[in-house]
């Protein structure tokens, strides 16, 4: 059983969806309970795999490997490293929570739940494949679905044609929900464009005739080939973790889909690009990825203080989430070029954090929306009275946001900041710290336009309280977020080994020196102070 | 796990269960008096075991520690969560949850007019705060301090929201977190300093003197945040439209003191920066005048009591830079008491007369006996009045203070308690005493039992408290002997003085508006340092928030949009190639067939 457990964990969500398919157009709740079987299985699955790691072992466990093209050395093979667990269970809750959050959709239930599934299903996938090809493709199915999902189900809105670059709206009307799923989709798919051309020359270069990662981790490139490559894989991946300044698909694409999709977009696909990045590009590219961290947490710098800058100014709801969403993934990268043991593991939980986070805050927008017919936030204000269980959630989520010891975006960023500040970057963690405190303006403004003031307007006679699988999400996502904020060690612990066995790899380890430095403080009381200098 | 521990651990996380089960249980929350029931029950088990805790440190000087791993990085543990117990976090945690509790039980009759969802909710913010206060108090290290720290923050931001409807709670709330959180940035830095210095977050480290300096005065920004100091004191005036009680016991007594408490704490880190500290003179003896100078002219009496804070502050504040820790703390307790006694008699009035301002009560004495006596004896403290535990906690400051940097803090400290005499006479004869101002005063009453109690209880402190300064000294390891000098005799003489003053200018029904007080009021009214931050907040950080966004939005995004349609544009004008017509295609066939073969043979 737990030998096949990461391929059912995949292939639950892809079975139902192809269920699905054949379900009648007018079954909707057996649509939408196969759809939460699946999600559960999956849930319940990534916290078995989650319980069943063995931390102190570390390394690569439950591996399953079976050929797919044995010719080229294609194999569909999955294994649990330290990360994979933390991230597995990330994108199991936000399906789960998802799936409820879609539960009173109207509109092609059918085509709607099957390409969510099917979405979910990749990045699975992403998380434990250990063939570079698979890993590709697992990427391309995560992503593309989008597309439709936004295209048909999404909502679209006006922008005002002005700037230096007007003409573009002789063409197309920017704004419009097509308008933002064929640009989230060409942007991702440049970027898929130049990762794609990366892994064909990691593998025709390795010379090994095999897409498994353990062995391409093994190959030595030459350092220039390395240095070109890197930032092929960065920003291939990069725009997809909406790397400044190839991050404007994501605020009109977050703010065009529909609930859910925001959710498992924002929430876990965005961490897709940043996971390549890291396991991808650093990790088979040590020397590219050393060459190049300069200039990845520098603009990671941008990402953080540029996205909350610009969150700050939005007047529609979604958009301040989904710049948030540009702010918060600078964090990510920014702990990732730190190239160290904190930032790393900063990096990693910060994916989870902001991946719950996220999902909650578009969750709790969706039912605002719902609600309110309107996104824009100063028409709004004192919602509170009406829903104040959803303004006490939408508060837990701007606090996480913020970075608010108890939450688990605290974690996070301390983790990432203290990473960046070890190495002597700071230069990044200034703006990062800033970055924290402009998110708590933006959203605290927001939490004070929306819910706070006098009650809300006669417009508003729609506004009631959230009821029944609408708390689902705001529940499992809120409990999440203290839970890892407060004992942060149920992620950590495994996120740990999981980072320093790639970093090994990245960070050359000169001879035993650090291995002594890492152990000797195994046991150091904060009060003693026994190994201050 | 020893006794002393777990009496701490008892009274930490019983509020916090009470808080998860209140936040897990909307129907028993909202249905109010089950909630208050709960919270204030959690309360007594909390204070309980704080005193039991206090009366076991009597007599000891060691310390107690209990730690858990908390933060694992690189395979070793990097943050610890636990318990620190010693004289000063015992206490600090009596005192904390005894005023806790008063203002809970005074709360039950203050807010009893609430519908029942918002007296649950009140109470269950109340349950978070004590849970977080006492994180903070019983924390082993800096960390743990800072996560208690941010969590009294968030609770403070809720209560001083508590009435969102109202749009100038929504917006002081919204100012303390941002002002307190910008501090906060300072106190981030020094643990990330601290960390990559001695990879620890112990505060009791040896650090080079330029890294001591930078660590410190970063702890120190995060100190004038939230206890108030001069500049970033603008958030405690405007945090008084949270309920009283709630200004009584975070913004006077507890939540405002913990930047002293943190300094306390920290000491083996401040010892090691003698520009720290003198900084910390400066702007201590500083805030404590300009913040009383401000409070003459209040006519609100929270605001007049909030400004009185911010002074009281800025006491202790001076004694830690002078290096006289004790005294600061001392002042921190016996303030902790007779602070939150006059916010909870003046709750009490204002709950009769239904105004905050002084102008409007008048006479309250008579009607009002005991909130009378206890605001009275409370302003007495305040004032210095020899007896009372004010004056034995501000003396031990002045005598702190006294030597450092040619007396001139001395000085200012010396006329700031002249002044806090004055303007503590002031309200109290205006606002008790004298004919009554308006229809309300006329018929105000006492309070029920729940309201008076407390005032009992903490009124006695407030005189007796001062009597205690030996065995709070031994608690703390240091010795203390009172002796009644002439430094005592002049603060003594100051404090009687503004009181006489007050009574010549507003006794009996008098209203006198000299000349320096309508300099003072033309100052306050100003409000240059909030129109400072203002100006930075909307014409600095807005302006640059939009400016940004429209760069994303039509030059950044502009750029992707105008690719797509330089794309389809080349495809529009590359289309009429295709015509359609079989000639045309046959006569490209020919021109390229043409050129090939020209090609080849001229090559």
């Amino acid at each position: 059983m737990s030998s096949h457990l990461l391929s059912i964990i995949v292939g639950a969500p892809a079975l139902a969806a192809l269920i699905v398919i054949f379900l009648p157009e007018n079954g909707k709740l057996a649509i939408r309970v196969t759809s939460l079987i699946a999600a559960t299985i999956s849930l319940i699955g990534s916290i078995v795999a989650l319980r069943g790691y063995d931390k102190v072992a570390g390394g690569q466990q439950m591996v399953e490997s079976y050929p797919l093209i044995p010719s080229l050395g294609v194999h569909l093979s999955f294994a649990l490293d330290g990360w994979g667990g933390p991230l597995l269970l990330l994108t199991g809750v936000i399906i789960f929570a998802g799936v409820l959050a879609s539960w009173t959709l109207k509109t092609r239930d059918k085509e709607y739940f099957a390409l969510l599934l099917i979405l979910v299903a990749g990045v699975f996938g992403v998380f434990v494949t250990q063939d570079l090809l698979v890993f590709f493709l697992f990427y391309e199915i995560a992503v593309l679905p989008m597309y439709l999902l936004i295209g048909i189900w999404g909502a679209s809105h006006a922008v005002p044609r002005a700037g230096p670059f007007a003409r573009a709206w002789d063409f197309f009307k920017v704004g419009d929900k097509q308008y933002a799923a064929m640009k989230l989709t060409l942007m991702l798919l440049v970027g898929s464009a130049a990762i794609l051309v990366a892994i064909f020359a990691l593998y025709l270069k390795a010379g090994v005739n095999s897409f498994d990662l353990g062995l391409l981790q093994k190959a030595k490139y030459d350092t220039d080939l390395q240095i070109i490559l890197f930032p092929l894989l960065w920003l291939g991946f990069g725009s997809l973790a909406g790397v400044f300044p190839f991050h404007t698909w994501s605020p009109d694409g977050h703010a065009s889909a529909p609930t859910a999709v925001s959710m498992l977009h924002a929430g876990v696909l965005m961490k897709l690009g940043a996971f390549g990045v890291m396991r991808v590009g650093m990790v088979l590219l040590p020397e590219g990825a050393r060459f190049w961290v300069p200039v990845v947490g520098a603009v990671a710098a941008i990402n953080v203080l540029y996205g909350a800058y610009c969150a700050m100014s939005q007047t529609d709801l979604k958009y301040i989430i989904a710049y948030s969403s540009v702010s918060h993934m600078g964090v990510v990268m920014l702990g990732a070029a730190t190239l160290t043991p904190e930032g790393w593991n900063g990096a990693v939980f910060q994916m989870v954090a902001h991946g719950i986070m996220t999902g909650m805050f578009f969750a709790l927008v969706g039912l605002v929306y719902e609600r309110a017919h309107t996104r824009a936030v100063p028409k709004m204000g004192g919602f509170a009275t009406v829903m104040p269980g959803v303004a006490a959630f939408f508060t837990l989520a701007c606090m996480s946001s913020l970075g608010l010891p108890g939450t688990a975006g605290f974690v996070s960023e301390f983790l990432v900041f203290l990473g960046a500040w070890k190495a002597g970057h700071y230069l990044w963690a200034i703006p990062g710290v800033l970055g924290a405190f402009v998110t708590a303006i933006y959203v605290l403004k927001a939490t004070r336009a929306i819910f706070w003031g006098p009650g809300p307007s006669h417009d508003f006679h729609d506004l009631s309280e959230a009821k029944g699988t609408e708390w689902a999400a705001p529940i499992v996502l809120g409990v999440c977020l203290l839970l890892f904020g407060l004992w942060p060690r149920v992620l950590l612990d495994h996120i740990d080994p999981g980072s320093g066995m790639y970093l090994n790899k990245v960070v050359k380890a000169p001879a035993p020196a650090p291995a002594v430095h890492l152990t000797s403080g195994a046991s150091p009381l904060s009060l003693t102070g026994g190994n201050a200098p | 796990m020893s006794r002393p521990i777990t009496l701490a651990l008892v009274a930490t996380l019983t509020p916090a269960l009470v808080a998860l089960f209140l936040a897990a249980t909307p129907f028993i929350r909202r249905r109010g008096a089950p909630a208050a029931a709960l919270t204030v029950l959690g309360s007594v088990v909390s204070f309980g075991a704080a005193v039991m805790l206090l009366l076991s440190r009597l007599g000891q000087t060691g310390t107690e520690l209990f730690t858990v791993p908390w933060i694992r990085s690189s395979a070793r543990v990097i943050a610890e969560a636990g318990v620190h117990v010693d004289g000063v976090s015992a206490s600090m945690l009596a005192v904390v949850c005894f005023v806790a509790l008063c203002v809970q039980v005074f709360s039950l009759g203050y807010m009893h007019d609430e519908p029942p969802a918002d007296f649950g909710r009140y109470f269950t913010y109340h349950a978070l705060f004590l849970f977080s206060m006492n994180v903070l108090v019983i924390a082993p290290n800096l960390l743990q301090l800072f996560v208690g720290w941010e969590l009294v923050g968030v609770t403070s931001y809720l209560l001083i929201g508590f009435y969102y409807k109202k749009p100038s709670a929504a917006h002081a709330a919204v100012k303390a977190f941002w002002v307190t959180k910008f501090a906060d940035m300072g106190i981030l830095f020094a643990l990330l300093s601290l960390f990559v210095a001695t990879g620890t977050f112990a505060w009791n480290v040896k650090l080079e003197p330029a890294v001591a300096t930078a660590v410190t005065m970063l702890l120190f920004l995060g100190v004038v945040g939230k206890s108030a100091q001069f500049p970033l004191h603008v958030w405690l005036p405007d945090a008084m439209e949270g309920p009283t009680p709630v200004s009584a016991l975070l913004h006077a007594a507890t939540m405002v003191a913990a930047g002293v408490f943190l300094v306390v704490r920290a000491d083996p880190l401040f010892v090691q920066s003698p520009t720290t500290r003198t900084v910390m003179l400066v702007l201590g003896a500083v805030t404590a005048l300009f913040a009383a100078l401000l409070a003459l002219v209040q006519t609100d009496i929270k605001k007049v009591l909030a400004y009185s804070t911010c002074s009281q502050l800025g006491y202790m504040v001076a004694a830690l830079g002078a290096g006289s820790v004790l005294a600061g703390f001392f002042h921190l307790t016996t303030h902790a008491f007779f602070k939150a006694l006059l916010f909870l008699a003046a709750g009490s009035a204002i709950h009769a007369v239904h105004s905050n301002e002084i102008g409007k009560m008048g006479g309250l004495f008579k009607k009002m006996p005991l909130t009378g006596a206890a605001f009275a004896i409370g302003a007495l403290a305040l004032a210095g009045v020899p007896g009372l535990s004010g004056f034995f906690s501000k003396d031990l400051v002045l005598e702190g203070v006294e030597h450092k940097l040619h007396h001139v803090p001395y000085v200012i400290l010396l006329a700031t308690a002249f002044l806090t005499a004055f303007y503590m006479g002031k309200v109290v004869f205006v606002a008790f005493f004298g004919p009554p101002s308006s229809e309300q005063a006329k018929h105000a009453h006492e309070p029920g039992w729940s309201m008076k109690l407390p005032l009992v209880a903490l009124a006695v402190l407030a005189v007796v408290a001062g009597y205690f300064a030996a065995p709070f000294a031994r608690l703390y390891g240091e010795p203390y002997h009172f002796h009644f000098g002439v430094g005592a005799a002049v603060a003594a003489a100051l404090g009687l003085g503004g009181i006489a003053l007050a009574w010549t200018m507003f006794g009996g029904g008098k209203r006198e508006n000299p000349q320096v007080m309508v300099t003072v009021e033309r100052i306050a009214q100003s409000r240059a340092v909030n129109r400072l931050y203002e100006f930075g907040y909307r014409r600095v950080t807005l302006a640059m928030a939009d400016a940004f966004a429209w760069f994303d939005r039509y030059v950044i995004d502009g750029m992707i949009n105008w690719l797509g349609y330089f794309t389809i544009d080349a495809g529009r004008r590359a289309r009429p190639m295709q015509t359609g017509f079989a000639p045309d295609y046959v006569l490209a066939v020919v021109v390229g067939a043409v050129s090939l073969a020209a090609w080849a043979v001229l090559r």
